[in-house]
């Protein structure tokens, strides 16, 4: 890691004045920044800890209108053990959490830290190598080079895959996130987050410089509302996804009245599948019309060189996550 | 989900063939203030300064950088050598500790994060012949063969019996599943951890 000053905020507002500062970091856990300074490809003058803002910024309450605020240095951990979020409501966010990396890594890391990550492609997270995304070569090397984790669908120039286990739970539970900056604080969308036609030279986030994500909100849940999460990878523990998909429906007299679907891993940014969902409205869940839906899903999907294994076991993710929802 | 047919590149092989970075050692510069206008946050580095840790119930001064992590910080600065540095990024547990009982990548934590809390090592476990009865069961379990991989698995071990009393089997998976074993004690070490659980080792 290349040196750098470490500023400790005692109030939200020293932390804005600092993560204004040029060249400047906001760090929650640091997990995913440290990895990054040590490949030397983030080399900031200053990391602000936001660790510090535990009593503003921690922690998982229900408030007055019936929503639930979870304070951006919340940790996966705390977030799979909270006693609000333990309904058939927020399965797929607790379940999206519990197959996080470690438990090492859920202890420590944070809901903003998590869907605020950098992709996990392996050329623009290594020193050795120089991509578009990286802003250090002229081309995205993924495309025509080892691409079996990069993006099957929804990518113009540039193939990697956003790796956030939480992003699509959150997004199929229409959560909302609020922001700092400035003197100003903006409460938006969670669809408003990410790059709508993610190019190479976007971020991964939406994210002006210096603005700080203080919490997430889960709008009030209707008591047959079900979010359920599904996901393949490699290995059992330690790894990012290779599919995922997150649902959330609502059921009434034995038929689906709500639904939205979301895909994680299997482009640049979360993937919105409205159109594979409203195939569900109205329905009586079926095996059939999982397999359907599922296809509709993944209409349109391409896969490069190495990745059409995605295709099928993406959609068996998806059926998967409807037979959980719908069980 | 069952495993897909490889297409000729793991991701281990893929990173054999690229750089794989160390960690800058020179460069230590005096420290200054950050040029934030009012309100002006506290502000250390780059260069060393002294941090006060608490390891194992006792208080300690030690010098660091801004970027040293925790285990470098215990291991070459404070001379606890037994949390191991394997992967440095996360991604095998060799390094776990316990930050306010809780296990932890020292490897991917700054040291300054953990001024304030709580920390456990591996040192803590033992005092001359006289060790915690985990790591005796962990012997008489042979619950180890190089051992590399043994101060972090008895730290999550630990942390295990801590929060569990008597963990089940699916428990103890679970709460290991962020330490890798290349030797493949995995079973002896639930022995070693049930064994404690039920008062062995005392
Ligand atoms: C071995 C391993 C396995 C993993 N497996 C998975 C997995 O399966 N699925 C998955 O989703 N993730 C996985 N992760 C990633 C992990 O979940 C994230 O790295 C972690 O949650 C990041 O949180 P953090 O607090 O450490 O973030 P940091 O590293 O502190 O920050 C990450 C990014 O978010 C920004 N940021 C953080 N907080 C804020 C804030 N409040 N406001 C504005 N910006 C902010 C930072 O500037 C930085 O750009 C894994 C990580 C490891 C090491
Ligand atoms: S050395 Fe820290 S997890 Fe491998
Ligand atoms: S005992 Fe050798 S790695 Fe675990």
């Amino acid at each position: 890691m290349k040196p750098f000053s470490y500023v400790v905020p005692k109030s939200l507002d020293e932390a804005k004045a600092a993560a204004a500062q040029p060249n400047t970091l906001i760090k929650g856990a640091g997990l995913d920044i440290v990895d990054r300074m040590k490949e030397r490809l983030q080399t900031p003058a200053t990391i602000v800890n936001l660790l510090p803002l535990k009593d503003e910024l921690k922690g998982i309450t229900v408030e007055a209108d019936g929503g639930i605020r979870i304070g951006a240095l919340t940790t996966l951990t705390e977030i799979e053990n909270h006693e609000a979020l333990q309904g058939a409501q927020f399965e797929g966010l607790v379940g999206a959490a519990r197959t996080t990396g470690t438990p090492q890594v859920r202890n420590r890391g944070t809901i903003a830290g998590n869907i605020l990550q950098f992709t996990r492609c392996w050329y623009v997270r290594s020193e050795a190598f120089h991509c578009l995304h990286g802003g250090r070569g002229p081309t995205c090397l993924a495309m025509t080079g080892q691409n079996r984790y990069h993006a099957v669908m929804g990518w113009s120039d540039c193939v990697r895959v956003h790796p956030s286990n939480l992003a699509p739970p959150l997004l199929t539970l229409d959560a909302e996130y609020t922001t700092v900056i400035g003197k100003e604080t903006r409460r938006r969308k969670f669809a408003e987050l990410f790059p709508e036609e993610p190019r190479a030279e976007n971020p991964e986030h939406t994210l002006d410089d210096g603005e700080i994500v203080t919490a997430i909100h889960i709008p009030q849940q209707s008591k047959n509302a079900r979010c359920t999460y599904a996901e393949s990878r490699e290995k059992q523990s330690f790894d990012w996804a290779t599919t995922a998909c997150a649902i959330r429906i609502v059921m009434a007299g034995g038929k689906i009245t709500e639904a939205s679907m979301v895909l994680g891993a299997v482009a640049p940014v979360p993937m919105p599948r409205p159109q594979a969902a409203a195939m569900l409205i109205g329905k009586e869940p079926s095996t059939k019309l999982f397999r359907r839906v599922a296809e509709k899903a993944f209409q349109g999907a391409a896969p490069l060189a190495h990745n059409a294994f995605k295709l099928p076991i993406g959609k068996a993710v998806v059926r998967d996550a409807l037979e959980q929802a719908t069980r | 989900m069952s495993h897909p047919p490889d297409h000729g590149v793991s991701r281990r092989s893929f990173l054999k063939g690229s750089a794989v970075a160390g960690i800058a050692t020179t460069g230590i510069t005096a420290a200054t203030k950050a040029a934030a206008g009012p309100p002006v946050p506290e502000s250390f580095g780059p260069g060393e300064h002294e941090i006060t840790l608490s390891v194992n119930g006792a208080k300690k001064r030690v010098k660091v950088e801004t970027r040293t992590t925790l285990l470098d910080a215990l291991r070459d600065r404070m001379d606890m050598t037994g949390a191991k540095k394997i992967c440095d990024r996360g991604a095998c547990g060799g390094c776990t500790v316990l930050v306010d009982g809780m296990p932890t990548n020292s490897c991917l934590t700054l040291a300054m994060d953990a001024v304030g809390t709580e920390l456990r090592t591996i040192e803590g476990l033992s005092n001359g012949d006289n060790a915690h009865p985990l790591v005796k069961n962990f012997v008489t379990c042979d619950a180890l063969q190089c051992g590399f991989c043994t101060p972090g698995m008895v730290m999550s071990s630990l942390a295990c019996l801590e929060k569990r009393g008597k963990p089940t089997p699916e428990q103890m998976r679970q709460d290991l599943s962020g330490n890798l074993c290349r030797c493949g004690t995995y079973g002896r070490v639930m022995e070693a951890i049930d064994k404690t659980a039920n008062g062995g080792g005392k």
